[in-house]
C-alpha cells in the first residue's frame, strides 16, 4: 500500500513531462506519418521500389513509413528519459526533499522501487499507447497499401527501451557522489554507449541482448549506490 | 521500553580532513525535551542526519529507540517524527495532498482532527501549493505533519531558524503539547537558548563536533557561575581553582567562570588568595552558554565529565 | 492566575525561580489566599509554553518553603499561614535583596531615617491589602 503512494507521488511529480512527451511524440510522429498516408503510402513506397522488383520483408520494415515517426519516437524517449532521471534523481538535491522523502516508515529499497516503478509506467502510458495508435493507423488498408509488420512494432518498443536506459544512466549520474564532472556523468555516457550499441545492428536479437546487459548493469549501480549513499 | 531512546557511542564523522562530529558519547532518557544546543557550524545538524540514517559515520554508532540508526527499521521509522533542515517538502503538493501522502505512512496513529486544528489555528490554506507558502507557514505545516503521528521520539533540526518570534512560540507549545503524552520524547536543536530555557528539562552542548555538556537544564544553570574577586593591589596573573574555565583579569579585578564549584571553595579560595572582595554573579543562559563556547584561551579545552 | 505570571527566559534567574517568586509574591499580595488551588502543572505549563517539569520544581520549591501544600490526587493549594517558614537560605536572599535596595535608596541621597519610613509604610500597604496578621 505504502508502495503504491510513492509511485502515485512519483508518477504525478512526472506527469507534466510524460504528456509533453506524448504530445510531442503524437505531434511530430503523427504529422509524418499522416503525411505519408494522403501523399501517398503508395507513392511513397513506389519511389522506392521500382516496379517489378521483389521485396524482401526485411525492406519492407526498413522502408516502412513509421521509419521517421519511429526516428521522433526515438528521439522523444530519450528526451523523455533524460527528463525524468533529472526529476527523480538531481532535484530532490536542489529541493532539498530527499530527508523527508527518506525517513518513510519504509525499506529504502521501497522507495527506490517507486521511482522507478513510476517511471517505466510513464513510459509506457506516455509512449507505448501513443506507439500502438500509430502502428493501428499505420495498417489502415485504405491508407496505406502495405501492412506493417511485426518487427516494426518491436522496434518502437525497443526505441523506447532505449529511452528507459538513458533514464536509468541519468540516475546513476545524478546519485554518483564523484566530485570530478567527468566520472559523475559516467552513468549517462554508459547509457549512450548502450543505446549506440544496440541501433549499430539492426538485429532485434543483438537490440534485446545489449538492453538487458544495459539494464542490469545500471540497475545493479543504481541500487546498491542509492542503498548505502549519503543523503 | 527502554529507559533511553537516543543514543550515540563514540559517534564520528569525518569530511576529508575535517572533524565534523567527534567522538560523541550521549544518551538521552525517555520522556524528556532535550535541548541540543550549539554555534553555528558546531555540528548539530550532521549529528541529527547522522542519527537519522541520512549519513554514514565515520566511526562509532548511534541508536534510535533501541535501534542502529544505518538500519532503521520501516516500524522504528513509524515511531520517530523528524522535522528537517529548512523544512523542505515537495514543493508541488498542496497542503491537503502532503497530509494524504503523510498519513498513508501511519495508518493506525494519524490524528486526523489534530491536523486540522493545527492548520486552521495557522490558518493555513489547505488548497495552497507548499512553493507558494512563505517560510513560517512551510515550518508551520512541517510541524504539523510530524506531530499529527503523535510520535514517541521527536527530533527537530533547527526547527526555528529564520522564523519569528510568533511562529517559535507556535513550536514551543507543540513540543509541550507532544511532551504531556506518555512516554514521548522531544530532541531539537536551536541556537536560541531563550527556547531552550523555556522548555527543555535537558541541554546537551556541542561544540566543534565535540560534546561539552550532558545535562540536566537545572544542574547546567546551577554550575556555570561568574564570580569577581576585586583585590586591593594587584590581582594575581596565575591562579589556580577548581573548576576554572575562563579567566579574566584587569588591573585589580579578576572576572573568573567556574564549572560546578561550591561556594565555599570560592569562598575558601579568595580568602586564601587576598581578594579584598568577592561577588557571585548569576547568569542568564545565553551567557553561559556562551562563556562555556568560547575558546579556551590559556586554559585547556574543559570536557565536563562528572556531577 | 497565569495572567499574573510572567516568563523571561532572558533573565539570569532559572524559570522555575521566576514561576516560584510571582506565585509567593502573589500569596504575599493576599491575590491568593489561604486554601485557593493553584493551576495544575500541565495547565500552567501550557499557558506559559514552559515545561511541566519547570513548574513541579517551583511547586515543589514552594511545599518546601511551607508556602503550599500538595494534596495527592487533588492538586497544591495555598497553604496556612502559620505554616510557613523562611530558612537560613531565604533569609540570605531576602537580606541580599534588602542591601540592594538600601544600597540604592542610600545612593539617592535620601537618608537613612527616611529610608526606614518609606520601608515602613510600604509594608503596611502590603499587609493592609492581605488577609494576613503581621507576626
Amino acid at each position: 500500500m505504502r508502495f503504491w503512494i510513492l509511485v502515485r507521488k512519483e508518477f504525478r511529480e512526472s506527469l507534466p513531462w510524460l504528456l509533453l512527451a506524448a504530445i510531442v511524440f503524437f505531434g511530430f510522429g503523427g504529422f509524418c506519418l499522416r503525411a505519408m498516408a494522403f501523399t501517398g503510402g503508395r507513392n511513397w513506397y513506389y519511389s522506392r521500389f521500382s516496379s517489378g522488383s521483389i521485396v524482401a520483408p526485411d525492406q519492407l520494415t526498413h522502408y516502412s513509413p513509421l521509419q521517421i515517426t519511429g526516428m521522433w519516437l526515438l528521439v522523444t524517449s530519450i528526451g523523455l528519459g533524460l527528463i525524468l532521471g533529472v526529476r527523480h534523481f538531481w532535484i530532490p538535491y536542489f529541493t532539498g526533499t530527499w530527508p523527508f522523502l527518506l525517513h518513510r516508515s519504509v525499506n529504502r529499497k521501497t522507495v527506490l522501487a517507486a521511482k522507478l516503478t513510476a517511471a517505466t509506467i510513464a513510459f509506457v502510458i506516455s509512449l507505448g499507447t501513443v506507439w500502438v495508435c500509430f502502428y493501428w493507423y499505420a495498417n489502415r488498408p485504405e491508407l496505406f497499401t502495405i501492412p506493417q509488420t511485426g518487427r516494426v512494432f518491436i522496434k518502437g518498443w525497443i526505441s523506447i527501451l532505449m529511452g528507459f536506459v538513458v533514464y536509468l544512466g541519468t540516475a546513476l549520474s545524478g546519485l554518483s557522489t564523484a566530485k570530478w564532472y567527468t566520472t559523475k556523468i559516467f552513468g549517462l555516457g554508459f547509457a549512450i554507449f548502450i543505446i549506440t550499441a544496440t541501433s549499430s545492428q539492426w538485429q532485434l536479437t543483438w537490440a534485446f541482448v545489449v538492453i538487458a546487459v544495459g539494464v542490469s548493469i545500471l540497475l545493479s549501480q543504481i541500487i546498491s549506490l542509492f542503498l548505502n549513499r549519503e543523503f | 521500553m527502554s529507559d533511553i531512546v537516543l543514543e550515540t557511542q563514540g559517534l564520528t564523522k569525518y569530511y576529508g580532513s575535517t572533524v565534523a562530529v567527534d567522538h560523541l558519547d550521549m544518551q538521552v532518557p525517555r520522556g524528556c525535551i532535550c535541548g541540543f544546543v550549539g554555534r553555528n557550524g558546531a555540528g548539530k545538524t550532521t549529528a541529527i542526519k547522522l542519527m537519522m540514517g541520512l549519513l554514514n559515520p565515520t566511526a562509532g554508532s548511534s541508536r534510535l529507540l533501541d535501534c542502529d540508526s544505518t538500519a532503521l527499521s520501516p516500524a522504528i521509522r513509524q515511531r520517530i517524527g523528524y522535522v528537517t533542515e529548512g523544512h523542505r517538502l515537495f514543493r508541488w503538493m498542496s497542503i491537503a495532498e502532503l497530509e494524504r501522502f503523510q498519513q498513508a505512512f501511519f495508518p493506525k496513529q494519524w490524528d486526523g482532527k489534530f491536523f486540522a486544528n493545527m492548520i486552521e489555528y495557522f490558518d493555513l490554506p489547505k488548497k495552497k501549493k507548499i512553493k507558494h507558502l512563505s517560510n513560517g507557514q512551510r515550518a508551520q505545516v512541517s510541524l504539523a505533519l510530524a506531530l499529527a503521528p503523535n510520535p514517541e521520539l521527536l527530533i527537530m533540526d533547527d526547527p526555528t531558524l529564520g522564523l519569528d518570534a510568533a511562529i517559535r512560540r507556535q513550536f514551543l507549545e507543540g513540543m509541550i503539547k507532544l511532551i504531556m503524552r506518555q512516554g514521548r520524547t522531544v530532541f531539537f536543536s536551536s541556537h536560541i537558548l531563550g527556547d531552550v530555557e523555556r522548555v527543555a528539562d535537558r541541554i546537551i552542548v556541542i561544540d566543534k563536533g565535540v560534546l561539552r555538556a550532558n545535562r540536566s537544564l537545572e544542574q547546567f544553570r546551577e554550575a556555570v557561575k561568574k564570580a569577581i574577586f576585586i583585590f586591593k593591589d594587584s590581582a594575581p596573573a596565575e591562579i589556580e581553582i577548581e573548576g576554572l574555565l575562563h579567566c579574566r583579569r584587569s588591573e585589580k579585578e579578576l572576572e573568573v567562570i567556574l564549572i560546578g564549584t561550591g561556594e565555599e571553595k570560592i569562598a575558601a579560595w579568595a580568602k586564601s588568595a587576598g581578594a579584598a572582595q568577592y561577588k557571585i554573579v548569576q547568569m542568564n543562559l545565553e551567557d553561559q552558554f556562551i562563556e562555556f563556547t568560547a575558546p579556551p584561551g590559556r586554559k585547556k579545552l574543559f570536557r565536563w565529565e562528572e556531577l | 492566575m497565569a495572567l499574573w505570571i510572567q516568563i523571561s527566559p532572558g533573565s539570569s534567574e532559572p524559570v522555575y525561580v521566576q514561576v516560584a517568586e510571582q506565585i509567593s509574591e502573589a500569596i504575599a499580595k493576599g491575590q491568593l489566599a489561604s486554601g485557593d488551588k493553584l493551576p495544575a502543572v500541565r495547565k500552567l505549563a501550557a499557558e506559559l509554553v514552559i515545561n511541566p517539569n519547570t513548574v513541579a520544581r517551583a511547586y515543589t520549591q514552594l511545599e518546601q518553603a511551607g508556602l503550599v501544600t500538595a494534596k495527592v490526587g487533588s492538586g497544591t493549594f495555598v497553604a496556612d499561614p502559620k505554616m510557613r517558614k523562611a530558612d537560613a537560605v531565604d533569609m540570605n536572599i531576602l537580606t541580599e535583596r534588602m542591601d540592594t535596595l538600601i544600597s540604592r535608596g542610600l545612593n539617592l541621597g535620601l537618608k537613612a531615617t527616611k529610608l526606614i519610613e518609606i520601608f515602613k509604610a510600604r509594608v503596611e500597604k502590603f499587609v493592609i491589602n492581605s488577609n494576613n496578621k503581621e507576626e
